[in-house]
Order: C-alpha cells, then sequence, then structure tokens
C-alpha cells in the first residue's frame, strides 16, 4: 500500500519541470561550467574540481529533499491531502512518503553530477567510496527534510516558491556551495559553520578523502534535526486538527 | 429582513435501525469567534439518499467534513456505520468527493484510481471504476488537462473506488454544466440503486428535489427542517403573500397562522405561506388596514431561499 504511493510521489516528483531543472539540469550546468577544469588546483586537500562537484551535488540533493514542502503546499491547496486522509493512508504516513521521495529523487541528482566529475575532471574513486560520499550527503539533508515538511504546512501555495527559492538560496550560499567558505570573513563562518548545509557538503567532502564529518558537524546537524523536526511536528499536527 | 418562524422538527417517518449509516448528535463546530455547526442531530438509514441543503455558510460542509473524520467535533458523537468516522474511512466504508477538488498534475487519471485502489484495504477492479464513472474515455488524461465536468468525474471514481456502503458528496455539480449534470446525476443514480447510501450537499433546491429521497435543511449550522421530498416541497412550495401595511411588526405578522416566512420592506410585507388561506383571513382580523394584498403561486427557488435565508450576519464555514 505505502509502497505504491511512494512509487506514485518518485513518478510525480520525475514529471515536475522544476525538478528536472533545479534539482537535475542546474547543478550540472554549474559544475560544468565552474567545476570541470579545476582538476588541477586543490582545495582543503581535494582538487578544487572534486570540492565543487561535492558542493554541486549537495545543492541538488536539497533541492530535491526540499522539494517535499512544495508538494505538500500545494496538495494542501487543491484539497488532495484531504482526499488521501479519507482512505486507509495515516497521516504519518502520507508524511512519510512524501520524505521517502524527496529522498529517492536526490538520487539522480547526486549520480549526474558524480558522473559528470569523474567523466569531466578525473574523480577517481572506488565504488565503495563513491556510496559512501552519496549516502553521507543524503543523511545530513536530514534538517533539510525537516524544514521542508515545516514549509510546507506553514506556507501557502501561492508563496511557497518564492519562500523554498529564498530560502534555500540563501542556505546555499551561507553553506559555502556557492563560494568556497575560505573566501568568507572570520565572523561569516562562525555562522556558516551553525547552519547545516556547510556540514552537508562537509560530510560529502570528508567522506570522499576517505575521512568522515566529525564530532562538531554530527552534533550541528542533529540539533537543527531536532529543531526543524519539531517545528514541523507542530505544524503538521495543527494542519489535522484544523482539517 | 427575514425571519423564519416555522420549523419542522426532524421527521419520525424514517426507520432508524439501530446501526444507523450516518449518526450525528448534538454535534457542534467553531472557528474561531464563528459558530459553523450549532448543534446538529441526524440519523440516516443504510439505502438513503439523503440531501443536504442549504445556503452558503449554512455549515454543510464543516457538517461533512466531521462525518468524514478531516475535522474533530468541539462537542456531540459522530458514528458511521457505528464506528469513528477516521475507521469507517480506513476500512473503505466511506467514500467522499470533497469540495474543493484539485487533482495531482502529474498524474494520469488511470495512475489516480490506481493510487486510491492501493490506498485501501479492498476496492472494486479498475475498469469496474472507470466504467461506472464513465471515464474509460480520460485514462491517459493528465490531472490538469480535464474540463471541470471530467474532474469532478475523475473525483466521483475515486469516491467509489472501496465500493463504499456510504457516498458523501460536497457540492459535486458545483463546477459543471447543464449536460454533465446529467450524466452525473445518470451514473449516481446507477451506483445508488444497490441500495447504498448517500449523503449530498447542495444548495440547488433542483439537485435536491430530483435526486433525494430525504432533505435535511440547513440555516446557520442548525437543522431548520429535515422530512421526505414531499413534505419539503411541500412546506417551501407554498403561496406568496404581498400586501402594504404601514406599522408591520415582524413577530405579530410571524406568528399569523400558515406563515413560513416574513419580509418586510418599507410598508411593503412579504410573506411565504404553507397555508394562505388562513393566512389571508387571520391578517384582516388581525390588521384591517392591510390593503394592496395579493396572493401567488412561490416559485421553489424562492420558497427555499425564504426558508434558509439568514436574517443575521453570515456565517462562513
Amino acid at each position: 500500500m505505502t509502497g505504491t504511493y511512494m512509487r506514485s510521489e518518485v513518478r510525480r516528483t520525475f514529471r515536475n519541470p522544476r525538478y528536472l531543472i533545479f534539482a537535475l539540469a542546474m547543478p550540472l550546468i554549474l559544475f560544468a561550467a565552474f567545476g570541470a577544469a579545476q582538476s588541477h588546483n586543490h582545495l582543503s586537500g581535494i582538487t578544487v574540481s572534486a570540492y565543487i562537484m561535492v558542493s554541486m551535488a549537495t545543492f541538488g540533493a536539497m533541492s530535491s529533499v526540499f522539494s517535499t514542502g512544495g508538494a505538500i503546499a500545494f496538495e494542501r491547496a487543491i484539497g488532495w491531502n484531504r482526499q488521501l486522509r479519507i482512505t486507509a493512508l495515516t497521516g504519518r504516513a502520507y508524511v512519510a512518503g512524501k520524505g521517502f521521495a524527496g529522498f529517492a529523487v536526490a538520487v539522480p541528482s547526486l549520480v549526474l553530477v558524480f558522473m559528470a566529475g569523474a567523466l569531466l575532471s578525473h574523480v577517481h574513486l572506488s565504488a565503495g567510496r563513491w556510496l559512501l560520499t552519496g549516502v553521507s550527503i543524503l543523511l545530513a539533508l536530514l534538517p533539510v527534510a525537516a524544514l521542508g515538511v515545516w514549509v510546507g504546512y506553514m506556507a501557502k501555495a501561492q508563496s511557497v516558491q518564492a519562500i523554498s527559492g529564498g530560502v534555500y538560496s540563501l542556505l546555499s550560499l551561507l553553506g559555502g556551495l556557492w563560494v568556497p567558505v575560505t573566501v568568507f570573513p572570520h565572523w561569516v563562518l562562525d555562522i556558516v559553520k551553525a547552519l547545516p548545509i556547510y556540514w552537508v557538503a562537509q560530510a560529502g567532502r570528508q567522506a570522499l578523502s576517505g575521512s568522515w564529518v566529525g564530532w562538531e558537524g554530527v552534533a550541528v546537524l542533529a540539533v537543527w534535526t531536532a529543531i526543524l523536526g519539531a517545528g514541523a511536528a507542530r505544524a503538521y499536527k495543527r494542519n489535522s486538527a484544523s482539517s | 429582513m427575514k425571519l423564519l418562524t416555522t420549523t419542522q422538527p426532524p421527521t419520525t417517518s424514517h426507520r432508524r435501525s439501530l446501526q444507523g449509516a450516518v449518526h450525528l448528535s448534538g454535534v457542534q463546530k467553531s472557528f474561531g469567534q464563528t459558530c459553523a455547526v450549532d448543534g446538529i442531530d441526524l440519523d440516516i438509514s443504510p439505502g438513503e439518499i439523503v440531501a443536504l441543503l442549504g445556503p452558503n455558510g449554512a455549515g454543510k460542509s464543516t457538517a461533512i467534513d466531521m462525518l468524514l473524520g478531516l475535522t474533530d467535533p468541539d462537542a456531540g458523537d459522530v458514528r458511521i456505520f457505528g464506528e469513528a468516522p477516521t475507521v469507517a474511512a480506513s476500512r473503505g466504508r466511506v467514500g467522499a468527493m470533497l469540495q474543493s477538488g484539485g487533482l495531482p498534475s502529474e498524474l494520469t487519471v488511470l495512475e489516480l484510481v490506481e493510487l486510491i485502489r492501493a490506498l485501501y484495504p479492498t476496492s472494486l477492479p479498475t475498469d469496474e471504476v472507470l466504467e461506472r464513472a464513465r471515464i474509460g474515455d480520460l485514462t491517459s488524461r493528465r490531472g490538469d488537462k480535464l474540463s471541470g465536468g471530467q474532474t469532478q468525474r475523475v473525483r466521483f471514481a475515486l469516491a467509489i473506488v472501496p465500493d463504499p456502503d456510504l457516498l458523501v458528496l460536497d457540492e459535486p455539480t458545483a463546477a459543471m454544466d447543464v449536460e454533465s449534470r446529467q450524466v452525473f446525476w445518470a451514473s449516481m443514480r446507477e451506483w445508488a440503486s444497490s441500495g447504498r447510501t448517500v449523503l449530498f450537499a447542495t444548495h440547488y433546491l433542483e439537485e435536491a428535489d430530483n435526486f433525494a429521497d430525504r432533505i435535511v435543511l440547513l440555516r446557520q449550522g442548525r437543522v431548520v427542517a429535515d422530512g421526505a421530498t414531499t413534505e419539503i416541497r411541500a412546506l417551501a412550495g407554498g403561496r406568496t403573500l404581498r400586501c402594504t401595511l404601514s406599522h408591520a411588526d415582524l413577530d405579530g405578522l410571524g406568528s399569523l397562522p400558515g406563515v413560513a416566512s416574513v419580509s418586510v420592506h418599507g410598508h411593503g410585507v412579504s410573506m411565504t405561506c404553507t397555508d394562505s388561506d388562513a393566512t389571508v383571513r387571520a391578517l384582516l382580523e388581525r390588521y384591517p388596514e392591510a390593503h394592496d394584498i395579493e396572493i401567488g403561486g412561490a416559485g421553489l427557488n424562492e420558497a427555499f431561499l425564504a426558508l434558509t435565508a439568514t436574517p443575521g450576519e453570515e456565517i462562513h464555514s
């Protein structure tokens, strides 16, 4: 039952032009434009190409995971969530299905950018290392999934795209996805390290170079997951109570 | 200004089985300061086709949301086939066409039907759903590429997927043209002929009259009349008495025999009557100065409007 629902959610996302543009095409184009030719320079112990590859993979995966919010807000607007609520699908399964679909469609975003890295910029890793890099990024995106659900229940369908666009542009910028954080002044760097996205990319880069993100990163991500998860749960409950 | 003076007590002519299809008792719901449903009692037996009739803001949608388990009542009890609404819904005993109804744009009609089928413990075969809702020709169409009438047919299909014993329709024909309406009610009739229970909300008296065998009239969150369609028709289809009266008082006029509702505009008085003969006699006795008396047959819709008119502010549900 939930299997069919999740498959249906994934299928819908693949047919959504917004997903195709922001989660698949844009990261790939940005990597090809800014990262592909930088395989001889190094940054933070890896090639600049690999560095930007992880940034763009994170950006694409983040768009995918965050798209949950737009889907929820849209379905609230057209009353589709109400139609589903009078079936045997529980409210939790509804949210879980949306979250699962968000992570599932993040996989192609990662794979495409990784393939570009391998083919265009000689980023050569073992299969296990590739897998670990991808999984690290996905796991670290949990707070973003929670934020997506929260926004989905708080925002109206008309404004959710604008809010989403603003939020993830800001998060990407402050997460060092567009500009490496090494160019930021110290006080900005303190803010960057208190926010989750820097650590998502960091989880990917560390996994790529055979290390791991470290306790500070895990702690920041866990705290944000707890805060945003609580907000999402509250918004969800309030929404279910008032219909 | 209109005043409703006559209300029918809930009819007793309908059998109440021990386990009714729908049971609402003392149900109340407010949204902030606004009372949307103000104490509704309603029992519907299996096999009945009931129209929930009332103007916008009468509480129809709120009542329906509560009996589907989409909204919890502030007070009172709601049972569907003896069960809590959410339980009955998840077991597929209730199907519903809700009022606001878009369909996801990324799925085809066939995919939508298959999706909803997968969400119930048991469901009708896909072909049967498509055929009953008359959407066999729309299967490859995306959800956002449908006309208003086609969308409603698809939503009807989704509602009958679990083969429900009770079908709830919230203003099902609101977005339809005349032809779509006829097609819709035809498939509806066919579906209901096998003894299933149907409850539909509408603000068209014609629809209630043509399709329901019982009408429940709502006004301001209360049941103001409940009876067989013929009874309500008699109540609603009376005559209109107009006259000129310099000192009209609503309460006095409303208490005249045979009066269903009164409206006063300056010296002009207009009354909807269930027994205009009795009314005119009593009127001349109590108000000898009344003149320009005119009695005419009231239009069905006009009388319905009088019955459900809101004296105070409108309530939005």
